[in-house]
């Protein structure tokens, strides 16, 4: 099971609460809660936030195959999957990514979760420009998408 | 035929709109796609190498949010949008 979503920060923050209930399974004995959030430094400039690009329709499709993928990979008896990613202006500190997991065991969510997180950062289309002290803003420099 | 070309992530600053439109013969490829891109960078942004280097790396999304390659035949009139290097998360 997987909730899946991008939301737009103007209109909604990622509400760790909202994972919570999606989760909670009494087949379920451990549950993992990875967020991403925005830091303060990155390659020696100080970092006020960062603006979230994404490409909507193929970022829920990827966050879909990533779950496919970690039942056909694992094959854990049961995962649950809540992934929501923000969209828009991130400020220092805040919340830009939300992974929760739960499965039967312990160990089974510490894999599915990292998983997932490594799988978002090599094919999601999301883009950061961050924005440093003195107004100035950069796109960051990614990877090229890989056709799966 | 005309293409609209959705603008994501670095690609976004080629232009003050949220999308750029290219003229295309019919049954076009992606790679024609890609040269035409070149041209505008080359029309609209002298000498941006950077700008030269992310239309060379950037992947093609169809309508249909699938990563279409370069010998993709563009049979239609039709939105594709331009996957910059990503880096999310």
């Amino acid at each position: 099971m997987i909730h899946c979503n991008i939301l737009d920060v103007k209109k909604e923050k990622i509400n760790i609460s909202k994972a919570q209930k999606f989760i909670a399974s009494s087949k379920c004995g451990a549950s993992l809660f990875f967020m991403g959030t925005v830091r303060n430094e990155n390659n020696n400039k100080k970092v006020t936030g960062i603006t979230y690009d994404s490409h909507d329709g193929m970022v829920k499709k990827s966050f879909q195959e990533i779950y496919e993928e970690a039942k056909k990979k694992f094959k854990f008896e049961t995962i649950v999957v809540f992934i929501e990613h923000a969209k828009g202006y991130v400020a220092l500190g805040e919340t830009s990514v939300l992974i929760a997991v739960a499965c039967k065991h312990r160990k089974e969510v510490y894999e599915v979760s990292r998983f997932i997180i490594e799988e978002i950062k090599k094919r999601t289309p999301i883009w950061k420009k961050e924005h440093y002290e003195g107004k100035e803003t950069e796109w960051l420099k990614g990877s090229p998408v890989v056709k799966q | 035929m005309k293409i609209t070309v959705e603008l994501y992530g670095a690609s976004r600053d080629f232009s003050a709109k949220s999308f750029i439109e290219i003229n295309l013969a019919n049954n076009s490829k992606i790679k024609d796609l890609r040269k035409e891109l070149m041209k505008f960078i080359d029309n609209h942004h002298v000498g941006n190498k950077n700008f030269r280097e992310l239309v060379k790396a950037a992947a093609f999304c169809s309508d249909k949010n699938e990563i279409i390659h370069d010998d993709y035949v563009i049979s239609k009139e039709q939105k594709i949008a331009i996957i910059p290097p990503i880096g999310g998360g």
